[in-house]
């Protein structure tokens, strides 16, 4: 009897031992039903003063960071949106999102240093909405994240967004409440911010067309502006045309142009430094990331092969995808950047990486911040001023599409090669797995920044950090009874 | 106890079936769907995670019994091995957990170095026999002490 009950007792020290573990993972990985980003994590001041940060209640209120309210407004859109069933460009039926009754929603169009407003009425989407401004380097309480910088906006709500576009370039808009789902359902559109025009206008323009292409994939079927397949646009011979695209997907897509060359003129909405004509290669359009691209009519701008623009009259044929790419790393001419990055205040690190464990209870493999899982990742701290390098890596297998809200970094070095090209100033970048960058940006936007996956369905799996500037106080909070769910 | 334990032995060795041709039909759909109808993957399609064809919840199912019920399997294989005094029966729950283990490894792997995945499939067949051979010898292998408590 000794021995059987010496074995039951080795039996259940060795269950204790196996369970214990997994249990106590377990209830560390619980997050609460309502919480503070400023709280979640631990912080890294990337090797600069330890400011404080954590309930610092002297610090000022990120809903206080908006625009001039004084100003008066330039442009006005009022944009309501539903959660309904609609027709697409290309007739196919979708049970998703509209915006003022369409997918995609309204293009808004501005010239630099507009003062844009926008009325978000939410209709009938359940759950409440927002509007990010994605690209747009916008004051934090415009940022558009629910939980992070305002309350969703319910059924019957609204809330109005106001910034000034001061940089030109492409942009696009899309929920940043329950995200994975509302963006993929089409809750997003186009924002477009052309230069003043010049004055007196030059006397020999040639035609110019600016085309827009916002991709998008309904149902599993990829579409160009609601279209799909070959999608003409018009256009006089000899035309130069800029074509606008817009990458609103989950993951990166090709582009290229088939029988005559093209230019990339800019990338996430900064113009790119002495762009040079590319033949047989095509542009990785990273996931939320824009690319606008220069063509002279007749031409066909491949968009990842599904559809396509069909320029003018007389249009090449398709061509299959070309196997190289135009690499941002060394394309184009240098340039001045505006600082010096080796002057970095502070340097952060950004490694993704992939482990079993628990999140928020759940068992599985889930994407790691520096080793931790969400919500124990990082929180970036910042003070005003400081020039930020940070280093992003991927060991997780995957591509992660990393989207920085509210700052637009400069992309120094890939896998330690430096870049040599035009400065590549990105909001979206791909980081494939078992790559490297290393990038810099100025802090100079304060507020409490989302640094996450635009993968969303990734970004809803934990792969979100935040950077955070000192001094701030968050009235927010993710979940409670608002319901916020930003990913 | 033991026949908990081998009941879950033997549900191991039948979740890698279903592997198999949860991953199979997926990609026989995919074929179809390419050949067929037209149908374009790139990773824009993949990660819109709503592309439709038959067998593409084949991936899911994959990634889901793959990552969360066989290692649920095979821990409870793993603390029921402690009880079911089988022979051998800790030592074998353990290198079928140590293969599981190895198993999601070589899966994630797989996606950086596409190699690895007849690694993945080799190891798939290994857990499978080890599996199936654990549950048949907890079945055969019956101490006479141990009949009258068996449960």
């Amino acid at each position: 009897m000794t021995t059987e009950r010496r074995r039951l007792l080795v039996a259940l020290l060795a269950t204790v031992a196996v369970l214990a573990p997994v249990g106590w993972f377990w209830q560390a990985s619980l997050v609460p039903g309502t919480y503070s980003v400023m709280d979640m994590g631990y912080p890294d001041y990337g090797g600069g003063p330890s400011a404080m940060t954590h309930h610092d209640l002297m610090g000022r209120s990120i809903a206080t960071l908006v625009e001039d309210p004084d100003r008066p407004a330039d442009v006005r859109v009022t944009l309501t949106v539903r959660k309904q069933r609609f027709r697409l460009a290309s007739g196919q039926q979708v049970d998703g999102y509209t915006v003022n009754g369409t997918s995609p929603g309204p293009v808004i169009h501005a010239v630099q240093g507009q003062l844009v407003q926008v009325r978000l009425v939410n209709a009938s989407v359940p759950g409440g909405v927002t509007l990010h401004w994605h690209g747009v380097d916008v004051p934090n309480a415009e940022d558009g994240v629910a939980g992070v910088t305002q309350d969703a906006v319910p059924v019957g709500g609204s809330f109005t967004y106001r910034f000034v576009a001061d940089q030109v370039g492409t942009y696009w808009y899309h929920s940043h409440q329950v995200s994975h789902a509302q963006v993929q359902g089409g809750l997003l559109g186009a924002l477009v911010v052309t230069p003043k025009p010049p004055t007196p206008a030059p006397a020999t323009a040639s035609t110019q067309v600016d085309q827009l292409a916002v991709l998008h994939v309904y149902d599993g079927k990829p579409t160009v502006n609601g279209a799909s397949g070959d999608v003409p646009v018009d256009a006089p011979d000899g035309a130069t045309v800029r074509v606008r695209i817009v990458n609103t997907d989950n993951g990166a897509t090709p582009v290229w142009t088939s029988g005559s060359p093209f230019r990339v003129l800019a990338v996430d909405g900064y113009e790119l430094h002495g762009p040079t004509p590319v033949s047989n290669r095509a542009v990785r359009l990273t996931a939320g990331g824009r690319a606008d691209l220069e063509v002279t009519a007749p031409a066909r701008v491949e968009l990842g092969g599904a559809s396509a623009l069909v320029i003018g009259s007389g249009a090449p044929a398709a061509s299959p995808q070309p196997t190289r790419l135009v690499d941002f790393l060394t394309y184009g001419a240098p340039a001045p950047l505006g600082f010096d990055p080796t002057k970095a205040d502070r340097r952060f690190r950004y490694s993704i990486g992939r482990r079993p464990g628990f999140v928020d209870g759940r068992p599985g493999l889930w994407w790691s911040i520096n080793g931790h899982l969400f919500p124990d990742v990082p929180m970036f701290v910042v003070e005003e001023g400081d020039i930020v390098q940070m280093h992003l890596e991927n060991h997780s297998g995957a591509v992660h599409p990393m989207h920085l809200h509210g700052h637009h970094a400069v992309v120094l070095a890939r896998n330690g090669v430096k870049a040599t090209g035009s400065p590549w100033w990105i909001d979206s970048l791909d980081v494939a797995g078992g790559d490297n960058y290393d990038i810099a940006f100025v802090a100079d936007n304060p507020g409490i920044w989302m640094d996450h996956c635009h993968n969303l369905p990734h970004a809803a799996q934990g792969l979100v950090a935040h950077l955070m500037y000192a001094g701030l106080t968050e009235p927010f909070r993710v979940g409670g009874g608002k319901d916020n769910q930003p990913e | 106890m033991r026949n908990v334990y081998r009941v879950l032995a033997y549900l191991l060795s039948i979740e890698v079936l279903v592997q198999g041709m949860a991953i199979a039909y997926a990609i026989a759909g995919l074929g179809k769907w390419v050949e067929d109808d037209g149908g374009v993957l790139n990773k824009q399609v993949m990660d819109s995670d709503n592309a439709d064809f038959p067998g593409i919840g084949g991936f899911a199912i994959h990634g889901i019994n793959g990552t969360m019920i066989i290692p649920l399997v095979v821990l409870l294989l793993l603390i029921v091995s402690f009880f079911a005094k089988v022979p051998g029966g800790v030592k074998r729950a353990a290198i079928l957990f140590g293969l599981v283990a190895l198993q999601i490894f070589l899966g994630i792997f797989a996606h950086s170095v596409p190699f690895v995945i007849v690694l993945h499939v080799l190891n798939a067949f290994a857990i499978f026999i080890g599996a199936f051979m654990t549950g048949r010898a907890a079945s055969t292998v019956a101490a006479p002490a141990e009949a009258a408590v068996a449960v």
